[in-house]
């Protein structure tokens, strides 16, 4: 059974990017355009893996991390995808829970690299 | 915004191929100059702020198109993201494009494909483009007035600097892809 990954990103043209790498990869892809939008989704979607964005509209990924630890989902593993790359938001994204950081303009391999080792 | 003080009090910045600027200052003339490459502006009329970037997303080489996709994505992202920090709001955002000649009879189009790329971008993120010089087969110099939405758009002749031969693939990054665990 293929595992399910939430990507948030409000740039439907990342989002576009997102899945179809995720489908070549085999993973089911739910998609979610803030934070505010992933988190009504998680209600009724139960992801294995979720990969956030971290400037957006309405809830930034700070504040879905915060609130997707905050409800208790602990073994969740959250992967932020972003254009930023300083260490002070870094250090933001790990104090709220974020198992990992990656730079965009993501690279497949080192996407799949990345997913493996937090989901297997 | 750094630039020397012209005569006119204008500050002109020049945006390199792969960077983007951004500006609310009045004085500050954000300029290009483009031959197959590609740059949009964008601008937010109720903040008064603006910025440019300048991508060359295809090298003639055989880039395969997701590649060229992700990379232009990030283009794009630096930008309205450099933008939203200044106050910008996405849905005001305006769109102008420029660029994207085909600079050598004979050579595969990618001004084309960048003009192409700008276009489908635009269209799926709902920025209404606003205006918009681009193809023909002469080199472009833009000069954008961030912070009133001002962009004049001229063609150059003898611009040696121009990267037409010897093109850079993909806009600077620096850890692009790049991995890190907590």
């Amino acid at each position: 059974m293929s595992r399910t990954i939430m990507a948030v990103d409000d740039s439907p043209s990342m989002r576009m990017l997102l899945r179809a790498a995720l489908s070549d990869l085999g993973y089911q892809v739910v998609e979610a355009e803030d934070g505010i939008h992933a988190l009504e989704k998680l209600q009724v979607a139960a992801p294995d893996l979720l990969i956030t964005d971290i400037n957006m509209p309405r809830m930034d990924g700070f504040g879905l991390i915060a609130e997707v630890r905050s409800q208790g989902l602990r073994g969740l593993p959250i992967l932020v995808l972003t254009t930023e790359s300083s260490d002070e938001k870094k250090q933001r994204a790990r104090d709220a829970g974020a198992t990992g950081w990656i730079v965009k303009p993501f690279h497949p391999d080192k996407l799949a690299a990345a997913i493996r080792r937090v989901l297997h | 915004m750094s630039g020397p003080i012209r005569h006119d009090g204008m500050r002109r910045v020049t945006v390199a191929q792969g960077e983007t600027r951004v500006s609310d200052e009045p004085e500050v003339v954000l300029t290009t100059v483009l031959g197959s490459c590609v740059a949009v502006c964008f601008y937010d009329p109720v903040v008064r702020v603006g910025g440019i970037n300048h991508y060359l997303l295809a090298d003639g080489t055989g880039s395969d198109q997701t590649s060229m996709q992700r990379y232009g994505v990030y283009a794009m992202e630096v930008l309205i993201n450099a933008m939203l920090s200044m106050g910008a709001a996405r849905h005001r955002l305006k769109a102008r494009i420029y660029g994207g000649a085909k600079m050598r009879v004979g050579f595969r189009d990618i001004g084309s494909a960048n003009i192409a790329f700008a276009r489908e971008f635009l269209r799926a993120e709902r920025i209404p483009v606003v205006g918009e010089d681009v193809g023909g087969s002469i080199a472009r110099r833009v000069e954008f007035r961030a912070a009133l939405g001002l962009a004049r758009c001229r063609g150059v002749d003898n611009v040696v600097s121009i990267p037409v031969t010897r093109p850079i693939a993909r806009p600077a990054v620096v850890s692009s892809g790049d991995v890190e665990f907590f």
